[in-house]
């Protein structure tokens, strides 16, 4: 009942915004400007679910969502420039991975062997550092030496930091485990040894190949950047919110500069893959499939293919969300833990271990969201804080902690940011008026404070979300 | 011999404010132990303290012999405790079949529970595709007292369960509890005396964060200045 009434406010608000902005529009313009809302959406969408999960979950407000967001963007372009770069340090993280992985698996093996106190300490000390030096005479000591030094540090830090479960995980799942370790192994044995091969192998694929595996690769580093960063910064401190929200602050600005200091200021541009790249127009989407043009007639007006791309990308992610949710063991405990995270805990599940799978989950997402923007918006420093803002207007007008919620949210800040970008060229003219008003560009970021703004006073937790 | 549970001299803090200041209990094997004591006298907190979810500044808590203080709430559990709140800690928007799925411990706890369980609590099985939130107040209190039917818990904290129940669901509720000693051992809090003298085996009485008095129930009943000094009703109250 309350889920279709928030449905319906999103509706009203949408049906009069376009109705009043629209009115005047030709019906091709006004497909293609929907249609843009909808691609901003589905961007807008990719952040704030993960953005509002993780919020609702671990009342955390990550400002550092963006960056991720951004790291996505600029590992895929990166993979498409220059795969053999990131794959050499594609190695150091997984040799660090793998050696903690075996840590972690060590310790679920035989807890009673864990060290001492003081041992720790110096694990964690010499493991920092063994690391440290690791990835600064990366690629200049020789391979083998660097990558056990690596997998070694990790392996020190993990015996360190990590603490053995008081109950023994069952052996079978132990042995699993224990499989997969020695596949991650494996695997990055096998990279050092055949990167430089495996590179060149990249670099020769077509733009389809290199886009596809550029969103595995953009979405895994944004994974694996936030499970690290909630690990190492923000569990630490969860029991005071306002550091963490400085925190996730500083990581913003911190990523900013980072991102300038290794890609350079300007923006860079990632191509299309050659399935929305053709200098051509289709003429439907039918003849699309095979022409695969940049763009398609609708109602009579060009629009990009890509950014159909992009809409699908994201009703498609919507669903498998949703399904998760719905449907998975993990979806049950986030479920449940939004609402009461110590009876979840006390149930015997660990909450702290979900909140690092959850971080990395949204954290991935965000990331795609930032391969799928980088050939249309381009690659830039502050597209993470630019992306950021709009993303939280959605959450908040979606009800903290909702998927359904961030879609809606994300659909109507969409298509504010649309409609109010053409009445930035076009000007308005309301029924009243006899010539068209020009506007202001910020017009079309106001229009999404001011869509907060109603939505709030009907809702004041969001369309989705939950009063207290 | 040994208790499952032994709390010994237990001072917890919430906040700066000193809630418990020296708790000590023990609970036997097999038995039905009740934790009374007026509102506010620490009931709650020592079970919250017991699990975990405000850990004890002083004093040592045991578990079959192995000490669980300072321990994460999670892992309380997984060795063997279950907990039911005194406030309706049923997931809203999960059905009653998920919100009993999620108290598994490991894959096919509840098909092996489940006819246990639905036979105790005949309600839950109708009930099994509605959500949490649509349950009235005594069939949350069941399926609270269900989930951790779940996994094979050695110990069952409860907290208050018959409170705010019309006396139908109360005596339903009883009864399914006293079913319950067969299986597993209980630590009880309950308000209501006949309920309590009707249910436990021994008795433990805290007043304002301290343990006052230990013993078995019997003991209690023919205690009525003890009974009412410190809970504050007669010893006949109507059951
Ligand atoms: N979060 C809290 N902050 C401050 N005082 C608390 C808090 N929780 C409980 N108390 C106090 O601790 C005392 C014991 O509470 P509680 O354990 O809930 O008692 P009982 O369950 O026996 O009624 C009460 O005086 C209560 O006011
Ligand atoms: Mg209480």
């Amino acid at each position: 009942m309350r889920r279709y009434r928030a449905v319906l406010i999103a509706l009203a608000i949408a049906v009069v915004g376009i109705g009043l902005v629209g009115r005047s529009m030709k019906p091709g313009t006004l497909v293609a400007t929907l249609l843009s809302g909808l691609t901003l959406g589905a961007l807008y969408f990719l952040i704030a679910a993960g953005l509002s999960l993780i919020f609702g979950l671990m009342d955390v407000l990550n400002f550092a969502h963006g960056t991720l967001f951004m790291l996505g963007a600029y590992v895929a372009w990166t993979w498409v420039q220059n795969p053999h770069g990131l794959l050499l340090w594609a190695g150091l993280v997984l040799a660090v991975a793998g050696g903690s992985a075996t840590a972690a698996w060590w310790l679920n093996w035989s807890p009673d062997r864990r060290p001492g106190r003081w041992t720790r300490r110096w694990l964690v000390a010499v493991g920092v550092a063994l690391i440290g030096v690791t990835a600064w005479q990366w690629l200049r000591w020789p391979q083998a030496l660097t990558l056990l030094l690596a997998a070694g540090g990790g392996l020190a830090v993990g015996l360190g930091a990590f603490r053995p479960p008081v109950v023994r995980p069952p052996h079978r799942r132990l042995v699993w485990r224990g499989v997969a370790v020695v596949g991650l192994l494996l695997v990055t044995v096998l990279l050092d040894a055949q990167g430089p091969t495996l590179a060149s192998a990249v670099a020769g694929w077509g733009s389809n190949a290199k886009f596809v595996s550029a969103i595995v690769v953009g979405t895994l580093a944004g994974a694996v950047a936030g499970a690290l960063m909630e690990w190492s910064l923000i569990r630490p401190l969860y029991e005071r919110p306002i550091y963490q929200v400085l925190l996730t602050l500083g990581i913003v600005f911190a990523g900013n500069e980072v991102a300038r200091a290794i890609w350079g200021v300007g923006a860079k541009r990632m191509e299309k893959p050659g399935w929305f790249g053709q200098p051509c127009r289709s003429e439907s989407l039918a003849a699309w499939v095979y022409e695969q043009c940049a763009s398609v007639t609708v109602l009579g007006r060009s629009f990009p293919t890509y950014r159909l791309f992009v809409i699908v990308l994201g009703v498609l992610l919507f669903v498998a969300l949703i399904v998760l949710l719905r449907r998975s063991r993990l979806g049950m405990i986030i479920r449940a833990g939004v609402q009461d995270r110590e009876m979840v805990e006390a149930l015997g599940i660990n909450v702290r271990q979900v909140f690092t799978l959850v971080f990395a989950l949204g954290a991935g997402l965000a990331a795609l969201g930032g391969v799928a923007a980088a050939p249309f918006v381009g690659v830039y420093p502050e597209m993470g804080l630019e992306y950021m803002l709009q993303a939280f207007i959605v959450v908040v007008i979606g009800g903290m902690g909702s998927v359904p919620g961030a879609a809606l949210g994300a659909l109507l800040v969409g298509l504010a940011r649309a409609f109010g970008d053409y009445i930035v060229l076009s000007g308005v003219s309301l029924p009243w008026m006899e010539k068209a008003v020009r506007m202001s560009p910020s017009i079309a970021r106001a229009s999404t404070v001011l869509i907060m703004a109603i939505v709030l006073m009907v809702r004041p937790a969001g369309l989705f979300g939950e009063e207290e | 011999m040994s208790a499952l549970l032994d709390v010994q001299d237990v001072h917890t803090f919430i906040g700066q404010f000193h809630i418990l200041e020296g708790v000590s209990l023990r609970v036997e094997e097999g038995q039905i132990t009740a934790l009374l004591g007026r509102n506010g006298a620490g009931k709650t907190t020592t079970l919250r303290t017991i699990m975990g979810m405000t850990p004890p500044a002083r004093g040592a808590i045991f578990f079959d012999g192995r000490p669980i203080h300072g321990l994460p709430t999670y892992e309380v559990a997984q060795l063997g405790i279950g907990y039911v709140p005194d406030y309706r800690a049923i997931f809203r928007h999960l059905t009653v079949e998920e919100n009993l799925h999620l108290a598994e411990r490991r894959k096919g706890d509840l098909k092996r529970k489940a006819d246990f369980i639905y036979h105790l609590f005949p309600d839950l099985a109708r009930l099994r595709h509605l959500k949490g939130g649509q349950l009235s107040g005594g069939q949350q209190q069941m399926l609270a007292i269900a989930r951790v039917l779940v996994p094979d818990n050695r110990l069952l904290l409860i907290d208050e369960p018959t409170e705010g129940l019309a006396p139908v669901l109360v005596e339903q509720l009883v009864e399914a509890i006293r079913q319950l000693r067969e299986q597993t051992t209980v630590l009880l809090v309950e308000q209501n005396f006949a309920v309590a003298r009707h249910l436990a085996d021994t008795f433990v009485i805290v007043d304002d964060g301290r343990t006052v008095c230990q013993g078995t129930m019997e003991e209690l009943a023919n205690d009525p200045a003890t009974v009412h000094r410190y809970l504050g009703v007669a010893v006949g109250g109507e059951a």
